[in-house]
């Protein structure tokens, strides 16, 4: 249970400016157990472990939510698109069926916008 | 004389050979049973023929469990992308990308990912808002053999859209 989990939140393109739409990725390290897969070595079905529920949100507000089954991959990676409209900060949320509950977070820093008279 | 001697040696040890091994056969296959029956390993046994998991649902009723009795379109809007062949089943890169304008009016709402043959069918729900103002969906699933992936899409409005294209699966990804 106190094991750690790395995880990654990213913001694509880097370079963006308020108003522009963004690809926010998530990828997190875990094992997705299905609950019906062997051990090599002992035989024995091994428990499941999956990721159910996942919160994307920006300065405690949810944009995006989503509800996780088996049948995605080990080591997940998600992505959704996200209107940028002000500095702050993403944060994503993630739930397993075993309670481990963990976030981690990205500023969002947009780049001054050009001046179209310049 | 001395031929059919020897012949009937061979058939002798021949035969002293072969029924101790039959016997042993047999003994071992009763063991077995009986060792089943008992239920010294009735963890073991029971465990092949229900390989399920926690949460098993079949294709179909998971579609009603989504959509319930609204209309179903097959909508041009709706781009599913998948590899045709996919050479590992663990790792199947699923993208989904909606035409539409994501208003307050008019938005999409939720993006299903199913799949029609694995034993629990749902992959994934994903709940979209305004905010997201683009509805566009990728990660990756895990498939145990060749079948359709499915992307269920639901509308502000209460309708959904259904897209599904096959993946042959050459090397299967559950366990």
């Amino acid at each position: 249970m106190a094991e750690k989990r790395r995880a990654i939140v990213k913001i694509k393109p880097k370079k963006y400016v308020v108003g522009d739409i963004v690809k926010v990725s998530f990828m997190v390290q875990h094992p997705m157990e299905t609950g019906m897969a062997k051990d090599k070595e002992t035989g024995e079905v091994k428990s499941a472990h999956y990721i159910e529920d996942i919160t994307f949100s920006f300065e405690g507000e949810p944009f995006t939510k989503m509800k996780v089954w088996e049948s995605i991959s080990a080591d997940p990676f998600f992505s959704v698109q996200y209107k940028v409209e002000k500095a702050g900060k993403i944060t994503v949320d993630y739930t397993d069926n075993l309670g481990e509950k963990n976030t981690k977070s990205k500023k969002v820093k947009p780049k001054k916008a050009k001046t179209e008279n310049a | 004389m001395e031929r059919r001697k020897f012949i009937k040696n061979i058939m002798a040890v021949s035969a002293t050979v072969a029924v101790p091994s039959m016997v042993f056969a047999d003994l071992n296959a009763s063991k077995k049973t009986v060792s089943t029956i008992e239920g010294n390993t009735t963890r073991k046994v029971s465990n092949i023929p229900t390989v399920k998991g926690t949460n098993d649902l079949p294709y179909e009723e998971a579609l009603k469990a989504i959509i319930g009795e609204a209309e179903l379109k097959d909508a041009k809007k709706v781009k599913l992308t998948v590899p045709e062949i996919a050479e590992n089943g663990a790792v199947v890169p699923v993208k989904v990308s909606v035409e539409s304008p994501m208003t307050q009016e008019d938005y999409v709402k939720s993006i299903h990912i199913l799949n029609t043959k694995n034993a629990n069918s749902r992959c994934v729900d994903v709940m979209l808002t305004v905010k997201n103002a683009e509805a566009k969906f990728a990660s990756r699933v895990k498939l145990a053999e060749s079948q359709d992936i499915v992307a269920v899409v639901g509308l502000s409005d209460g309708t959904f859209m259904k897209v599904a294209k096959s993946v042959k699966v050459t090397i299967g990804g559950c366990g």
